[in-house]
């Protein structure tokens, strides 16, 4: 029996999950950083394309926070810095040299980690430049390390469609996890909690020490952290908390280990669009094509990074974001039905959670881009209510957002949401409102306002 | 055939699209073009892939819960023609008969229905919304079949105008139009939407009292052995179950408004609480009511909650009309007390109130005011919670 057993929500049956079998990927050619993939950030470029970088050499920093900088994900030649509109910075590409070499910083023995002070932590890392892999709630941006969190959430469980199976990439892990979550202990007045599912056969899961680990079931989105901090602890209006991907968790315990910024990440590939979807062990802000080659189906297709949910498109040469692990596939566009409206469909042909249409199978689907209708009015049949697990009204809180009363989203608990967990009401809304656009919009006028 | 269609639609489109010729006329083009072809549009971000339901489906699915009480509600008006007439007809003419009588009402209602849908999307520049389809395949259903066309047609009028667009469309209203539509006939031009002479098309002056009539007229009586004494109409409980009697087109088959109820419930597109607060509410209310007749003379208070069921129209508001998403309550909480709420007010209006024997429509809009009250305190609970919570 888990703690929580979430009952809401809903794993979205698409086809092209990925096998645990996991491929190395061939050393990539470019690799990319890019400062859209942080909220609310104005970064301040720090190289010039043609400047030599090591891995985890700081390109770039935070124009209202100047000691926060962002790691090259890879050693090379800067090759280009693109701009968008306004002249927003939006990709920094580094061109991987034969040998790549790394920062050095110092580096600690296990046993020495518990020992440390929380100076000296922060001071790590703030010169290992890895900030920016710890988020904060209410806003989900990058923390400032002056604050000091209530808690410290990490979710061991991934329940996004087709990501990445976290007892496949923290396989034989432990030692690096387990000095993450010491650093992380150091860093918080109160706990650091880590959230697994029942059913985890991960070592490194159950075996770390120095968390409170919590057991958690049920259909995504409870694998998303802002659930969990919703049921195990939730937000005050004055509280901070701080999270950080399982993924990341690893990243910063090796970083203490060995001094060295350890760029590797494990994604997946999958959705309808691919052949032999699978996990990958491959790089921080790799380009896609080179994971993708060969292995796209016949057609146009979208290529996401993220999960299809909440992903970016970025097509097939563009780079893995920051936060992302995720790659999905799935087929641009589909056929205008005739009388679509009229025909009651089946488990193979339209998939819905409501019972509109027959079959009620357990068959996996072949989703497209298709929005399956046109934006209308909000026509409330509870779609929303059911697939948000928790304590939250989606309705009056999105009519609060959209008379922008500051005082009542507050009062809904805007500040315990996150788009992400809002990402399944979009998909579930007959309305097709993008439920997840507006959560944005309320934090940030709350961020503005406050 | 089918490519043939596309063809057209997509040749004429840029008539259609900005600057063309035809520019003012584009929500009709875009009802008609994904009325007959699913849309094509693609997601931009955030979900990448949607459900399949849309408000198309939605609606759509109403209108064919709907069309069992259409078959039925002609047959009906052909049988209660044949017995006030005194004529013997096989059962395809009973049917043609009614068919005959309501065809004009249901092409009146569409056809006045649609026109300030058009006028409305073209001025307020806004897409045709499939709502209409369902308030105009709803008023035909809460008319008797002796009504006038021309009243048809105001009412509708008077119910998508009034009762929607001018608060901006679906999704906007405050009241259920289709409802608004018969209350603006019921107090304008009560004497062909309420009495005894309105029910059944028959000879001049024949009158046809309603099964809620026949106890609401007297005193001092038993209501379910009053009802057992007519005979010029089977007011049995079986019979009003099935719906062999006099009334509104589509209310009188309680057996096919049960399954509408249970296939809205299944698709989710009605929402199960209210049905269930609505079942509760009367039932306890019918029940207290029994309790109270031995001290009342009021016959109705008399009547038990099994007979309140399926007489008159209650489980047609509550399975079509109560159940409507935007003019109910939005959370799940309110949609319980609006149920409940829903359920005692129609037997209050119906056995307290001696000039209406029907409580249902006026209980409905009653609780359409309401239900943004109702889902008031729900959310004012949800906030209470949240800094109690904080406070600890």
């Amino acid at each position: 029996m888990a703690d929580l057993n979430i009952k809401k929500g809903h794993n979205i049956r698409i086809t092209g999950v990925p096998s645990d079998e996991v491929q190395i990927g061939l050393k990539p050619k470019t690799v990319a950083i890019q400062p859209t993939d942080f909220r609310t950030l104005r970064p301040k470029i720090l190289v010039k394309e043609g400047d030599t970088v090591k891995i985890g050499y700081p390109l770039f920093h935070c124009k209202s926070q100047s000691n926060i900088f962002f790691p090259s994900p890879g050693g090379g030649i800067v090759t280009s810095i693109q701009f968008g509109p306004r002249r927003v910075v939006e990709k920094i590409i580094i061109e991987l040299s034969e040998t790549e070499e790394s920062d050095c910083h110092d580096s600690f023995h296990a046993a020495e980690i518990p020992t440390l002070r929380k100076e000296q932590i922060l001071s790590a890392l703030l010169k290992g430049n890895l900030i920016p892999f710890i988020r904060q709630r209410p806003f989900n941006k990058v923390i400032n390390p002056m604050d000091t969190p209530r808690d410290i959430f990490i979710s061991g469980w991934n329940t996004a469609p087709l990501s990445v199976n976290l007892d496949v990439s923290l396989r034989r892990r432990l030692p690096q996890f387990q000095a993450g979550i010491n650093v992380l202990k150091k860093l918080t007045t109160g706990a650091v909690h880590l959230s697994i599912n029942e059913n985890t056969v991960s070592n490194t899961l159950l075996e770390v020490d120095g968390a409170e680990v919590h057991t958690i079931n049920g259909p995504h989105p409870a694998g998303n952290v802002g659930i969990q901090i919703h049921h195990f602890s939730p937000l005050g209006l004055n509280d901070l908390i701080w999270t950080v991907n399982a993924q990341d968790v690893v990243r910063i315990g090796t970083f203490f280990l060995t001094g060295k910024y350890d760029p590797t990440l494990f994604v997946t590939t999958g959705g309808p669009g691919i052949k032999k979807p699978t996990h990958f062990k491959t790089r921080m802000g790799v380009q896609l094509s080179d994971l993708l080659s060969e292995k796209l189906n016949e057609g146009k297709q979208r290529i996401i990074s993220g999960d299809v949910l909440t992903g970016k498109t970025v097509g097939k040469n563009g780079h893995l974001g920051f936060y992302d692990s995720t790659i999905s596939v799935i087929p641009e566009g589909g056929d205008r039905e005739f009388l679509g409206m009229l025909k009651p469909g089946s488990s193979s042909t339209r998939y819905s959670l409501t019972n509109a249409f027959t079959g009620f199978g357990k068959m996996l689907f072949s989703f497209n881009t298709l929005q399956n209708g046109s934006e209308r009015y909000m026509v409330p049949i509870n779609a929303w209510e059911d697939v948000l697990p928790m304590d939250i009204l989606p309705n009056a809180l999105f009519r609060a957002i959209h008379v922008e009363d500051i005082e009542e989203m507050e009062q809904l608990g805007i500040l315990e949401c996150d788009e992400e967990d809002f990402a399944l009401c979009s998909f579930a809304c007959p309305s097709k409102i993008d439920v997840g656009k507006t959560i944005r919009h309320g934090l940030e006028l709350m961020e503005k306002d406050g | 055939m089918i490519k043939f269609l596309r063809k057209i639609l997509d040749a004429n489109a840029h008539r259609f699209e900005n600057n063309g010729v035809l520019e003012k006329l584009y929500p009709l083009y875009e009802a008609a073009d994904t009325i007959l072809f699913s849309t094509g549009e693609v997601t931009k971000s955030g979900p990448h892939i949607r459900d399949s339901i849309d408000i198309k489906r939605v609606m759509i699915l109403v209108v064919i819960a709907l069309i069992p009480l259409y078959i039925f509600g002609a047959m009906n008006v052909g049988v209660q023609n044949g017995i006030a007439m005194g004529v013997e007809r096989t059962n395809w003419e009973q049917f043609w008969y009614g068919f005959d009588k309501i065809i004009p009402i249901i092409i009146i209602a569409f056809i006045t229905g649609a026109f300030w849908e058009i006028l409305f999307a073209v001025v307020r520049r806004h897409p045709i919304s499939e709502g209409f389809l369902v308030t105009c395949a709803l008023i035909p259903l809460v008319m008797p079949a002796s009504i006038p066309l021309w009243q048809v047609s105001i009412a509708t009028s008077f119910g998508i105008v009034i009762g929607k667009e001018i608060f901006g469309g679906v999704g906007m209203n405050i009241f259920n139009p289709a409802l608004v539509a018969r209350a603006f006939l019921f107090f304008t031009y009560p004497g062909r939407i309420s009495g005894d002479k309105v029910w059944v098309i028959g000879p001049d002056g024949y009158s046809g009292a309603t099964a809620l009539a026949v106890p609401a007229a007297e005193v001092n009586q038993h209501a379910v052995s009053l009802l057992n004494g007519v005979t010029q109409f089977d007011y049995s409980w079986w019979n009003m179950l099935v719906g062999w009697i006099p009334g509104s087109i589509g209310e009188t088959s309680k057996l096919l408004i049960i399954m509408g109820a249970i296939f809205l419930a299944i698709t989710k597109i009605a929402n199960w609480r209210v049905m269930a607060g609505s079942l509760i509410g009367l039932g306890v209310t019918a029940y207290l009511s029994n309790l109270m007749a031995p001290f009342s003379s009021n016959t109705m208070l008399s009547l038990p909650a099994h007979y309140h069921l399926v007489m008159g129209g209650f489980l047609f508001g509550m399975a079509f009309m109560a159940t409507e998403p935007v003019t109910g309550c939005h959370t799940n909480q309110g949609r319980w007390v609006y149920g409940i709420l829903f359920g005692i007010l129609t037997v209050i209006v119906r056995a307290i109130n001696p000039a209406y024997p029907e409580g249902t429509m006026l209980a409905i809009l009653l609780l359409n005011a309401f239900a943004p009250l109702i889902d008031w305190f729900v959310i004012q609970s949800n906030i209470k919670r949240r800094v109690a919570r904080h406070a600890q």
